[in-house]
């Protein structure tokens, strides 16, 4: 009867007309185990204990729960298997101890002030998403990558990226244009090392991108928010599809207007950017079951022009009509075409005084913001004139995120934050294209904070904090989405996302998040009466 | 432990992988199993005597990797003759491999199978022809064996394979676990429409059937192989809603054929003894004593599964003789 020996696990021996194969041709390296060299696994023979009393401890954890297993095989990121050692560790790592909280975790170094990245980093998602659409797992092997492999060596070139888009950023912040072109080709030679198809690899290539067009191109940018708005608006509709972002937007505004046209019989909704009016079906179909009726509902749908003579807001705002006469809800529909919200004059929205209204943004306040903070800057005239319609509610939803702050770096370390974030909750869809499009959507977004400048910048976002005090000080109170909101929007995410999105309660208002980074904040407002008599004293 | 430890570290780590490959609902993460096989390309140049190139058959779109022993003649390293017969004068012998996988796993290139195949060619002074038929559950029977009779059928008519002074290809099938079983099946098919194989190798073959045998009883979980995987294996490749008791599965069971007068070659089936189903095995031996067909036991009685993997152990270097003597009996 053989032992378990290990003398006998040295190179492959030879005898007679024996051979085997490559392994005797060259004399082994260094203690690795030649035999398993020769079925394809790197190991010393010096670990074969070790990695043998791994394997048993991972058979132990398997024999627990073995239904987890191929599930969570499925997600996992795996280390290289033809390094056994490490390969058993990854999943010993993976299935038998509590897996790390985070996968993108910046800290900034309280000495130097430099951010540096978690080694969490390039550890596993936690949570297993749910296969929601109807694809069964045959469909799924065609679907992107969903294995990903991360060697020694990748994570050290992951972190490298890191620590080079912001060395190349600060060169840009300081006017090193000449160093920051080197740092781009060095990036991109070292992205060659990297995953691209997810994780760092495909955000930090976005980043380069962005940056590269920002020294070689100057800030002028126009080509990178320069889709037609027909192409914007279908990369709209798959981001819509592809994450709960904005389904969340959509469903918290319609909670609360819902609420505030309580007992009002006329009620009008201005839409500052109708899209192919997504939010509206649903808002439209719980005004129809409203206890008491329905009321007559006029919709001003903001939008910007179609070139080719097409009236797309006209076309959107029957498709509404039709569904509203459907469920028996009178309604009227207005298109105002503009190519910004701030050439929108209140008499275009023909508000009635005795109409309850409601102005729904859905992220568009932040475009109206310039970097001077002037007087009559667009942001004021606009609020001033929507406080001027005596709206009931007004529905707010931006990004939570701070990308318009006057330092380049700042603004770029931020974004590399919040969409290194977006981009791992992206990760969960695994519907195509809806993925593909939704990450061209935040791909154009990242190159509009990180290369364009002045009125060509156009991705402002400013966090909640910031948004509060503004709303604040031109005359608006906060009024509370309550937990009616909350329990809807958590019931949301169950039914149409995967784990790992959070909603958030935050001072009356409400964020979506990926784990515990709030991504979108969406709060509500009502115009202070009598506002004019404080503003004069300010 | 009954085997050395890098062995156990070797099959142990499939035994993982594979469980983390097959799903309790029937399905297969086929992306996993091929990001993790270990695989090698052919080698054109010989690497200790055995060069090997893969070639697609247009026909079937199947890739056969052949093996040969190198010329002696060293200006001739590097190329393939793919005109010339093999020999003239000599027999020289055509293993027709199927590699194992219980189907689902593996395929021709994969390094554990490859380096069984080189060793093979320099064994037995053969060609090795290795065929990478469609695996289950995405392809299941009869298509490993439609894959193994069209691969016989290629290999006959290559005029590069053939030998001896009648200029035939002379075949032997061989195969290890599921490469066992579709070595079988193919020779059924090869006798029933008189093609000729001079042999069968089948290295613990995989076979089963609806009751529980005590071999099956005693081992199961015991060396690396539950019936658990096993019973999963034989539902992704058979036919769905059928049992075990189907005759690819049970050749000589309720539902199995005699192959009595059949022409069929002679046989040598190698039963690991840790084995948990080698009483299926061992019926399948005295199938075929039944059937008055040709067959030699070697019965290795403390050899666990993939013992030929490793050339570290007496069961390999009584297996490599065996099998040398099966295929060259003038040697």
């Amino acid at each position: 009867m053989l032992r378990y020996d290990s003398t006998s696990s040295s190179a492959g021996s030879s005898s007679g007309s024996l051979s085997s194969s490559s392994s005797s041709s060259k004399p082994p390296q260094q203690d690795i185990d030649g035999l398993l060299a020769g079925a394809g696994y790197k190991v010393r023979s010096s670990e074969l204990r070790q990695v043998a009393q791994r394997l048993e401890r991972l058979e132990t954890a398997m024999g627990n729960s073995p239904a987890d297993f191929s599930q969570l095989a499925s997600d996992a990121i795996l280390y290289n298997p033809s390094d056994l050692a490490c390969w058993v560790d990854s999943l010993l790592t993976e299935f038998a101890e509590p897996p790390p909280t985070c996968s993108s975790d910046f800290i900034v170094d309280p000495v130097n002030n430099q951010t540096v990245v978690n080694s969490a980093w390039t550890a596993a998602e936690p949570h297993t998403p749910q296969v929601h659409q109807n694809i069964t797992y045959d469909e799924q092997q065609s679907l992107d990558n969903q294995l990903t492999v991360v060697t020694a060596m990748e994570e050290d070139s992951g972190i490298r990226l890191v620590h080079m888009l912001m060395t190349c950023a600060e060169c840009v912040q300081s006017g090193d244009l000449s160093l920051a072109a080197s740092l781009i080709d060095d990036m991109q030679g070292l992205l060659t090392h990297v995953n691209t198809v997810c994780g760092i690899g495909k955000v930090a290539g976005h980043f380069i991108d962005a940056l590269s067009r920002r020294i070689f191109q100057g800030m002028g940018g126009g080509s990178v928010n320069g889709g037609s708005a027909f192409e914007n608006e279908i990369l709209y509709h798959h981001f819509y599809e592809a994450c709960p972002y904005l389904k969340f937007a959509h469903f918290t505004a319609n909670q609360a207007i819902l609420e505030a046209f309580d007992g009002h019989d006329c009620v009008h909704v201005v839409d500052f950017n109708l899209m192919h009016g997504l939010q509206w079906p649903a808002l439209i179909q719980a005004l129809a079951l409203r206890p008491g009726g329905p009321p007559l509902l006029r919709l001003t749908g903001i939008g910007p022009p179609s070139p080719d003579g097409r009236d797309s807001l006209r076309e959107i705002g029957l498709r509404l009509a039709e569904l509203a006469r459907s469920v028996n809800v009178r309604f009227a529909f207005r298109g105002v075409a503009a190519s910004r919200l701030e050439d929108v004059k209140p008499w275009m929205l023909q508000v009635n005084p005795k109409e309850a209204v409601a102005v729904n943004s859905i992220m568009q306040l932040h475009r109206l913001l310039g970097s001077e903070q002037t007087r009559n800057s667009p942001i004021d005239t606009v609020l001033s004139w929507i406080r001027g319609l005596n709206p009931k509610i007004m529905t707010v939803v931006e990004q939570e995120a701070n990308h318009n702050q006057p330092g380049f770096l700042d603004r770029f370390t931020e974004a590399l934050y919040y969409y290194s974030t977006m981009f791992d909750s992206l990760e969960a869809c695994r519907v195509q294209p809806e993925k593909a499009l939704a990450e061209i959507y935040i791909q154009r977004e990242i190159g509009n904070v990180v290369s364009c400048e002045g009125s060509a910048r156009v991705e402002r976002h400013e966090p909640l904090a910031k948004w509060r005090r503004r709303l604040s000080g031109a005359g608006f109170r906060a009024l509370h989405l309550g937990s009616n909101a909350f329990k809807q929007a958590s019931m949301l995410l169950t039914l149409f996302s995967a784990e790992g999105y959070s909603v958030e309660e935050n001072e009356g208002c409400l964020s979506l998040g990926w784990h515990s980074s709030p991504l979108i904040a969406a709060s509500a407002w009502q115009a202070v009466p009598a506002w004019d008599n404080h503003m004069s004293s300010s | 432990r009954v085997v050395p430890l890098n062995t156990w570290v070797l099959i142990s780590n499939f035994k993982l992988a594979y469980n983390l490959q097959r799903r309790p609902d029937g399905t297969f993460n086929r992306d996993l199993s091929e990001f993790l096989d270990r695989r090698v390309p052919a080698n054109i140049n010989p690497v200790d005597g055995v060069f090997s190139f893969d070639h697609v058959d247009g026909a079937t779109g199947l890739l056969n990797r052949v093996y040969q022993p190198s010329s002696l003649n060293e200006a001739q390293w590097g190329m393939v003759d793919l005109e010339k017969p093999l020999s003239t004068t000599e027999i020289v012998p055509v293993i027709v491999f199927f590699h194992g996988g219980s189907f689902t796993h593996s395929s021709a290139n994969s390094a554990i199978y490859d380096t069984f195949c080189r060793r093979l060619v320099s064994l037995c002074k053969a060609v090795v022809v290795s065929v990478n038929y469609r695996r289950s559950p995405e392809h299941r029977y009869p298509c490993a064996y439609d894959d193994g009779w069209a691969a016989l059928k290629w290999v006959k008519s290559r005029t590069w394979l053939q030998s001896g002074k009648d200029s035939n290809v002379h075949v032997y099938l061989a195969g290890d676990s599921s490469g066992g079983n579709i070595a079988h099946h193919v020779a059924v098919r090869a006798a029933e429409a008189d093609v000729e194989v001079l042999g069968n190798i089948l290295l613990h073959p995989m076979f089963g059937g609806q009751k529980r045998t005590e071999s099956e009883k005693r081992l199961d979980g015991k060396y690396f192989v539950t019936l658990h995987d096993r019973d999963w294996y034989w539902r992704a490749y058979l036919p769905e809603g059928e049992d075990r008791d189907h005759p690819a599965c049970n050749p000589f069971g309720p539902r199995g054929r005699s192959l009595e007068g059949l022409k069929f070659p002679k046989s040598l089936v190698v039963v690991a003894g840790l084995d948990l189903i080698q009483d299926w095995q061992l019926a399948y031996v005295e199938g075929l004593k039944k059937s008055g067909q040709e067959v030699k036991l070697l019965f290795l009685e403390k050899a666990t599964i993939g013992f030929y993997f490793l050339p570290n152990n007496n069961h390999f270097y009584c297996l490599m003789e065996e099998i040398k003597n099966f295929v060259n009996p003038n040697c």
